[in-house]
C-alpha cells in the first residue's frame, strides 16, 4: 500500500464517518440525553435537505449560507413536535422508561406522516443539485469540494455542541436535567421549556444533516430511514450522551468501512460495520464513552 | 397524496362535466398497486405510474377506451404498494378476486413483476411489464406474461458489438450484488468472452452504496479502455461523479439504469457529455414518440426518461389496441397481444415467447443535452462519440 493510496483512504472515510456522525450527534441529543426513542430522526433529516433543495433551486441560495435557515426552521418544527407529541407523553408516563417506550411508537406514526407530507408536496422522484462538484487536490490526494467542505461544518458544529453542552450554564442545566429531573427543578432549572428546547436542538442538527447530504447525494422523501438506523448503531457504539463518542464512532465507522471495503469488496460493508459494532459492545457493552 | 387526490378530484370533475355524452356506457376498470412510497417510489414515479395517468387521460379525452365499437371511460384503480412485495401480491389478489377489475397494469420492477406473474398467469390476466428485465422471467414462459422492455442479454450483446466495432481491448466491470446485476454481468461477460475483450477488474456494491471512491481509484490504476457500471439511479450518478471527481477517463464511460433520466444530465451539470448508458429512444425515434414526450411535458413539467419510460407508454398501446380488437375478453386478448402487430411510439411491436421483438437491444449516449441511441446502426439517432471527452 502506497502512502498516497492510504491517504486516500484516510480521507474518504473520514468523510464517510463525519456524514454518519453529524446524523448521529443529532439523535443522541434526543436519545441519549432525553429518552426521546425518535424514529422519525431520519425524516427531520429529509426535511432539512429538501428546505435546502428548495431554497437553492428556487431562489439561487447558496446551500451554506441556507444553512443556518434549514436549522432554525427544523427548530421551530421540532418546538411544534414537542408540544403537540411529545408533551402529553412527558407528563403521563409514569417514569422514563415507560416514556422511552410511548415516545417510540409515538415517533413511529409521525415518520409516516412526514414522509407522506412530503410526497404529497414533492412526490417520490429523486431531487439533486449540482453543488462545489470541482475536486480539490492536496498531497496527491484528490477529494470533491463539497465532501471536505461537509466534513468541515461537521467539525466545526459538533465542536460548538460539546463545548457549548460542556462550558456553557444551559449546557450544565441540561446535563442537570438529565442526571436528576427532580433536583434540577429545585435548583431553579426551568425544566419545561429546556425540554423542548433541547429536543427541537436535535431536530435542527438533524436538519443540518440533511442539508449537508443534500450537497453531496441525491435526495427523495424515503431517504431518511437508512439513517436513523446508521445513527442508531453510531450512537449505541459511542455511548448514549456524549457526543464526542458519537463524533469519534462515526469516524470510526467511515474508516472501518472504506479500509474494509478496499481490501475486500464493496459488498461486505455491511458485513464489516456490524463486525465493528458487535466487537466493540463485546468489549464495551455501555458503548466507547458513555458517561 | 394531496396532489394526487386533488388531481384526480379535476379529473373526476371534468369527467362528469363530459359525462352525458358517455353517461350509459359502464367504466373500464384497469387496477394497478405500485411504489408510491418506499424505496422503489423513485424509479416507479420516474418510469411507470406517470405513463399510466397520461395515457387514461388521453384516452378518456379520445370519448373512452374503443370495446365492442363502443368507447368506454377508463377508470385507474391504482394502489400503493409501499415497495412491499406482500402488499403487491395482496392487492393484485384483490383487485382481480373481489374487485373484478377488467384488466390489470404491473407493478414498477423485476422483483414486483415477479411477484404478481404468476398470479395474474393462474387467474388469466394478462400482463405486459415495461420495467422488469430477467431472463429467470421470460424464461418461466408464462402464456399472459410478456415483457415490453429490452433483457439482460439483449442490451450487453448490443453493448459487446459496439465495444468491439470501436476497437475496446479491455473494460472494468462494477455491479450491483442483485439480481439485475448478476444477470447483466453474466450476459456480459459471455457476451465479451465471445469477442476476446479482456476483463481486467470486476467487482460489486450493494444497494444504497454511498462512496465507490476507492474502489474508482483501483480501477482507475489499471486504465481500463471501458468502464462498465450496472448500476441503479442513485449509485449510476455517484460513480458518475466520483469518476470526474478522481479524473477517470477511459474511452467508454458506461452506466446502466438512470443515465436516461433526465436527473442524470442536470446532476452532472454539463459534465455528461459522452456517457453512455441504457437508453432505447429519444423525440427522434418516431414522430409520435416526439408527441409523447410533449404530451408528458405538458402533463407532468418534467421530462419522461429516455429508456423505460417510453416502453411503459407503449405498452398501454399495444393493450388499448389489443381490447379494440378483440373485447375485453381476456382470454383474447392475450392472444392478439401474442400473434399481432401494434402500432406504438417505439415503432411497430410484436411478441415472441413473451418477449417483445419490436426493439433490439441498444445503447445510448448523451450529446449535447440529449440521451442520442448511438447502437444499434438501424436504431441510431446520431453517431456515437469515441473516445467520450474527459469529463
Amino acid at each position: 500500500m502506497t502512502f498516497t493510496l492510504f491517504l486516500d483512504l484516510l480521507a474518504a472515510g473520514l468523510i464517510t464517518g463525519g456524514i454518519y456522525a453529524i446524523v448521529a450527534i443529532g439523535l443522541n441529543l434526543q436519545y441519549g440525553l432525553m429518552r426521546v426513542m425518535n424514529i422519525a430522526h431520519g425524516e427531520f433529516l429529509m426535511l432539512g435537505a429538501f428546505a435546502t433543495y428548495v431554497m437553492h433551486t428556487t431562489f439561487a441560495l447558496d446551500p451554506l449560507m441556507t444553512l443556518p435557515l434549514s436549522m432554525a426552521a427544523l427548530f421551530v418544527i421540532g418546538l411544534a413536535v414537542h408540544r403537540l407529541v411529545l408533551h402529553r407523553l412527558v407528563h403521563s408516563s409514569p417514569d422514563s422508561d415507560v416514556f422511552e417506550g410511548r415516545s417510540l411508537i409515538a415517533s413511529f406514526g409521525l415518520m409516516f406522516v412526514v414522509q407522506n407530507l412530503a410526497l404529497a408536496i414533492w412526490g417520490a422522484d429523486l431531487r439533486g443539485y449540482p453543488y462545489l462538484a470541482d475536486p480539490v487536490e492536496a498531497a496527491g490526494v484528490i477529494l470533491p469540494g463539497n465532501r471536505l467542505l461537509v466534513f468541515a461544518v461537521v467539525v466545526v458544529l459538533s465542536g460548538v455542541l460539546m463545548a457549548v453542552l460542556r462550558y456553557s450554564l444551559v449546557g450544565k442545566a441540561i446535563r442537570a436535567m438529565m442526571q436528576a429531573p427532580l433536583g434540577a427543578q429545585l435548583v431553579g432549572i426551568d425544566t419545561r421549556r429546556l425540554h423542548p428546547w433541547c429536543f427541537a436542538a436535535g431536530i435542527a442538527l438533524a436538519g443540518a444533516a440533511g442539508a449537508l447530504l443534500s450537497m453531496v447525494y441525491e435526495i427523495s422523501p424515503s431517504m431518511g430511514q437508512p439513517y436513523t438506523i446508521t445513527a442508531l448503531i453510531v450512537i449505541t457504539l459511542g455511548g448514549y450522551g456524549s457526543i464526542f463518542g458519537s463524533l469519534v464512532a462515526g469516524l470510526l465507522l467511515g474508516l472501518v468501512e472504506t479500509f474494509g471495503t478496499h481490501f475486500t469488496s464493496p459488498s461486505l460493508k455491511m458485513v464489516l460495520s456490524y463486525a465493528a459494532f458487535i466487537g466493540v459492545l463485546m468489549f464495551r457493552p455501555q458503548g466507547l464513552f458513555s458517561r | 397524496m394531496i396532489r394526487r387526490f386533488v388531481g384526480g378530484l379535476a379529473a373526476a370533475l371534468a369527467l362528469a362535466c363530459a359525462a352525458p355524452a358517455s353517461a350509459q356506457e359502464a367504466p373500464v376498470k384497469i387496477g394497478y398497486a405500485i411504489a408510491r412510497t418506499g424505496p422503489f417510489a423513485a424509479g416507479a414515479q420516474v418510469s411507470q405510474e406517470p405513463n399510466y395517468l397520461l395515457w387514461a387521460e388521453q384516452v378518456n379525452a379520445k370519448g373512452g377506451l374503443l370495446v365492442n365499437g363502443k368507447r368506454r371511460p377508463v377508470e385507474l384503480i391504482g394502489y400503493d404498494d409501499r415497495s412491499d412485495t406482500e402488499t403487491v401480491v395482496r392487492t393484485y389478489e384483490k383487485l382481480m378476486n373481489q374487485d373484478k377489475v377488467d384488466l390489470i397494469l404491473p407493478p414498477w420492477g423485476t422483483g414486483q413483476t415477479f411477484a404478481v406473474a404468476t398470479l395474474a398467469n393462474r387467474l388469466g390476466y394478462p400482463l405486459i411489464a415495461p420495467t422488469a428485465t430477467s431472463r429467470k422471467l421470460t424464461d418461466m414462459k408464462l402464456p399472459y406474461v410478456f415483457t415490453i422492455l429490452q433483457q439482460p442479454d439483449q442490451m450487453m450483446n448490443a453493448l459487446a458489438d459496439m465495444l468491439v466495432a470501436k476497437g475496446v481491448k479491455t473494460v472494468a466491470v462494477l455491479h450491483i450484488d442483485d439480481l439485475f446485476g448478476l444477470e447483466n454481468v453474466d450476459a456480459l461477460s459471455k457476451a465479451l468472452a465471445a469477442h476476446q475483450i479482456r476483463v481486467i477488474e470486476k467487482k460489486s456494491y450493494p444497494l444504497g452504496v454511498k462512496d465507490l471512491s476507492a474502489v474508482l481509484k483501483a480501477v482507475k490504476e489499471k486504465n481500463p479502455d471501458a468502464f462498465l457500471g450496472i448500476t441503479y439511479p442513485p449509485d449510476t450518478i455517484l460513480v458518475s461523479k466520483q469518476s470526474r471527481e478522481i479524473g477517470f477517463n477511459p474511452k467508454v464511460f458506461y452506466a446502466a439504469v438512470g443515465t436516461a433520466f433526465p436527473l442524470y444530465k442536470q446532476q452532472l451539470a454539463g459534465a455528461s457529455e459522452g456517457v453512455m448508458g441504457m437508453g432505447s429512444w429519444n423525440v427522434k425515434t418516431t414522430a409520435a414518440a416526439g408527441e409523447y414526450f410533449s404530451a408528458h411535458v405538458a402533463k407532468f413539467q418534467k421530462e419522461p426518461d429516455r429508456w423505460a419510460s417510453a416502453h411503459a407508454y407503449a405498452s398501454l398501446q399495444v393493450l388499448e389496441q389489443a381490447v379494440e380488437r378483440v373485447g375485453l375478453d381476456r382470454g383474447r386478448i392475450r392472444q392478439a397481444i401474442a400473434e399481432g402487430e401494434f402500432q406504438t411510439i417505439l415503432g411497430p411491436m410484436r411478441f415472441k415467447d413473451g418477449m417483445s421483438t419490436g426493439v433490439p437491444g441498444t445503447v445510448s449516449q448523451w450529446q449535447g443535452g440529449e440521451f442520442e441511441v448511438v447502437w444499434p446502426k438501424a436504431r441510431a439517432t446520431a453517431a456515437a462519440i469515441f473516445p467520450k471527452p474527459a469529463w
